[in-house]
């Protein structure tokens, strides 16, 4: 049951990286030009415009949560209790 | 024609030294701050040496220049350099930028339009006839050029007056780059640029002088924080003429051959470069009533006085 | 007609037939008149180069009668001429204060061996078990280069080192990006490789073996706690793959998207958890050790979009971002994230916060086991691992200081919220709070400079 499990969220996970990487065709259309980013070369529009707290965050997540990582390396890192 | 003072003085300022010199009809300020007089002294003959350079090349009232040569060929094709040809490049995008309201061959309307703000009376008022034909010697469409050479029928004037000093700004900032690190800002008439923030990620502090600044009535100046990038004014500060109560700037429509009506009396800008701030000023101005507008929803760091 | 630079004429060309930002066409226009790349960023915005750039600060935990942590970070970014980057940071954490144990709540109280060994701790009735001799003290080192490697590919490594007085860490990481679209799009692949050594006090416990509960100090304690553990320290690797892509939607809209899969290998289990043992009326007649498989594989999805609004929306940026997590213990996760970072006047702004977390049990979890299901193979009763769902719910508040240095604070409240995953309670536990929430407050103060 377990591994039926696994088998179906992997079939469904690259099925969604096909229609990503198809889909990167189509990203030719969209974007700025080198002039059109001062929006977006603001601290605030970086993905990770916190990387301190972000580094703190997931620390406190990882010892109280089972998941890590997803934005970054889940790594090993701490004895975490 | 004016005869050339090309000195240099330099005097000790709070936390540095400022070069003063004149050119191209206004005078010029280098700021630097640094401790060191020789440096200060070095970047002062490099930037005034530069803009003398730029000016007698460009200059329309120097008949040894690149501009006169270009001005007095009849036709003719005229050899040029790089430097030409990539001012020349600008003007013409700026042409279409602003279609065809900006537009470097239009400086022979001058012919026509005598502005004396001085007296700030009617002179001498054209009619339209006068102006159409001075407006056949006006088009930026009949100018060729190529990297090698210009040519332009004959009796078209270029005026290099609307790009010149903005120029002379930026690769006067260039050029103090390439000579220090330290913090250098460069005035020439009120069209300024700094390389980069004084010490401690301070500011320079500009004072932008008020258009009605005829020594009667002295009005406050705008003080600016400008840490990046360059600031341009245009206006009519000192050249306007009054006819029937209404006020004409010296800022003319190119294609009418009309001064612009009801723009503001002047137009401050921020940009990264000085002659971009310049550009932006002028097509403001070109604008008329609609400079503010045209300015916001461009999203263009300004102030207008009006 | 002029012969100019064909590529430039025509894209200004097309830029006045679209009206569109004039700024940016003059930018072009300039950047070819001094044939300098084209100036990007707002003026008034520069990153010194040849400068560190040092980021410190400083997080207290604090769970409502339970665990208390607080970490500090201080970390420094050098960028290079050619857009090296250098990054060195330096942690320092220390925590104290009771956690659970992983045993259940009794309607008599309970009494356990501490994890060392040496000691005993007793349990109140009615409540959950904690054993609270764990004081801790952890120092890391990061240090991460990045590099340009060729026009559109940039590549990084870097290094991890933790070291708490019985758990040491050693990682290494390497990345590449690359940037198309006229580096609208990038495209990133990475892997990491952790290895863990862990070397409790006391030793590793046998799995499913009985917790020695009696008197430390009686001659024969050492040994018959020695017979309980099978070893002095145990280790883990972790391996893990990051696949990401970037995209820039619009002027004011960036999104991304990363699948990653992480292999753990070694020895998982918790040495300090036990399970209780009950009888068929759900009283406690033994406690074993825990016993997790010694591989887990885990893979998530994540994706995000930052979208920065204008006036009327008081030019906020909105960060949102989803993540979906599956293991092979049978775990998966939701996690939706999203914080709002609203400017207040020229120099400072405030950030709401709102994360929430829902999971689901691992397969072998269970709240406690019943004599007669025994023996299992593998077992935790820890809470962590079991159904939960969180709230995270906050507010940072930061302002710009003299000089280009920030100022920063934080406070955020996290509401952990075990639920029981249908498992039918015995007699014995009616009335007692088998699934105790946990309440933390999280305050932070930091700054930059």
């Amino acid at each position: 049951m377990k591994v039926n499990k696994t088998k179906v969220k992997t079939r469904m996970n690259v099925t969604l990286l096909s229609v990503c990487v198809v889909s990167l065709s189509a990203c030719s259309s969209l974007g700025v030009e080198p002039w059109e980013r001062d929006l977006l070369a603001k601290k605030e529009m970086a993905l990770t415009s916190s990387p301190i707290d972000a580094a703190l965050d997931d620390h406190i997540y990882f010892s109280k949560e089972a998941s890590s990582g997803g934005k970054s390396f889940g790594g090993g890192g701490c004895g975490c209790n | 024609m004016m005869k050339k003072n090309r000195t240099v003085n330099l005097t000790k300022k709070k936390d540095g030294y400022g070069i003063n010199f004149n050119a191209m009809a206004s005078p010029c300020e280098v700021l630097i701050q640094t401790p060191d007089k020789c440096l200060a002294e070095l970047v002062g003959q490099y930037v005034s040496h530069e803009v003398w350079r730029i000016e007698d090349k460009y200059s329309r009232y120097d008949t040894q220049s690149v501009c006169s040569q270009i001005n007095t060929s009849s036709g003719r094709n005229i050899a040029i350099d790089e430097e030409t040809f990539l001012l020349l490049n600008f003007a013409d995008q700026c042409y279409q930028l602003s279609d065809g309201l900006f537009d470097i061959s239009s400086g022979v309307l001058r012919k026509v339009w005598t502005f004396d703000g001085v007296s700030s009376e009617y002179q001498h008022f054209p009619n339209q006839d006068d102006i159409n034909k001075v407006l056949e010697l006006v088009g930026w469409h009949k100018v060729i050029f190529d990297k090698q050479s210009i040519s332009l029928p004959s009796q078209m004037q270029l005026d290099f007056g609307g790009i010149g000093k903005e120029y002379a700004v930026d690769r006067s900032i260039l050029l103090a780059k390439q000579h220090t690190k330290r913090p250098v800002l460069v005035n020439l008439g009120g069209d300024l640029a700094v390389t980069g923030p004084r010490d401690n990620e301070q500011p320079w502090q500009v004072a932008i002088e008020p258009p009605d600044c005829s020594g009667v009535e002295h009005k406050q100046d705008m003080i600016v924080a400008i840490k990046q990038g360059a600031l341009a004014t245009s206006g009519d500060a000192r050249r306007y003429l009054i006819n029937a109560g209404i006020r004409y700037g010296h800022v003319l429509n190119a294609k009418t051959g009309w001064p612009i009506l009801h723009a503001p009396r002047s137009i401050t800008t921020v940009a990264p470069q000085c002659i971009q701030a310049g550009i932006l000023a002028t097509l403001g101005l070109l604008q008329g009533q609609q400079a503010e507008a045209f300015l916001t929803e461009q999203e263009i760091t300004y102030w207008a006085r009006r | 007609m002029n012969n100019l630079n064909k590529d430039i004429k025509k894209e200004v060309a097309q830029k006045v037939s679209k009206k569109i930002n004039l700024k940016a066409a003059l930018s072009l226009a300039t950047g070819a008149l001094f044939g300098t790349s084209v100036t990007t960023g707002a003026v008034g915005q520069t990153i010194e180069a040849d400068e560190w750039q040092f980021d410190t600060a400083f997080l207290l935990y604090s769970e409502v009668d339970r665990v208390t942590a607080g970490e500090a970070i201080v970390a420094g970014t050098k960028t290079f001429s050619n857009d090296e980057v250098l990054n060195l940071k330096f942690t320092f954490d220390t925590l104290t204060g009771p956690s659970a144990n992983g045993a259940i709540a009794q309607p008599k109280a309970q009494t356990f061996t501490r994890a060392s060994g040496i000691g005993r701790y007793r349990t109140p009735e009615g409540e959950t078990p904690l054993d609270d001799t764990f004081h801790d003290t952890r120092v890391q080192l990061n240090g991460q280069w990045t590099q340009p490697v060729s026009d559109n590919v940039t590549g990084s490594v870097g290094g991890h080192l933790s070291k708490e007085y019985d758990y040491l860490s050693l990682g290494l990481n390497g990345n590449l990006a690359y940037d198309f679209n006229r580096k609208n799009s990038t495209f990133s692949m990475g892997i990491s490789y952790f290895s863990d050594t862990f070397t409790p006090e006391g030793g590793i416990p046998k799995p499913l073996s009985s917790m020695l509960v009696g008197d430390s100090n009686s001659p024969e304690w050492d040994d018959e706690f020695a017979k309980t553990r099978i070893s002095a320290s145990e280790n883990k690797s972790t391996s893990d793959l990051l696949i990401g892509f970037t995209q820039v939607i619009n002027r004011r809209m960036i999104t991304a998207f990363n699948y990653s899969y992480s292999m753990v290998d070694g020895y998982l289990t918790d040495p300090f958890k036990v399970v209780s043992v009950l009888n068929a009326e759900g009283l406690a007649q033994d406690y074993i050790y825990e016993n997790r498989p010694d591989s887990r594989v885990k893979q998530s999805t994540f994706m995000q979009a930052k979208y920065h609004f204008d006036d009327s929306l008081l030019n906020m940026v909105a960060d949102v971002s989803y993540r979906y997590m599956w293991d092979d213990w049978g775990i998966n996760s939701h996690t939706i994230d999203s914080r709002f970072i609203i400017p207040v006047g020229r120099a400072s702004y405030i950030e709401p916060h709102i994360r929430f977390y829902q999971q689901s049990a691992a397969d072998f979890f269970t709240p406690f086991v019943i004599e007669d299901q025994l023996p299992v193979d593998f077992v935790s009763a820890d809470y962590r691992i079991g159904e939960m769902s969180a709230v995270t719910i906050g507010a940072k508040y930061g302002v710009a200081l003299n000089g280009g240095n920030e100022l920063s604070f934080r406070l955020e409240y996290y509401h952990q919220r075990p639920t029981n995953g249908g498992f039918e309670e015995p007699e014995a536990l009616n009335g007692l709070d088998t699934t105790p929430v946990i309440d933390a407050i999280i305050a932070q103060v930091s700054y930059s400079f």
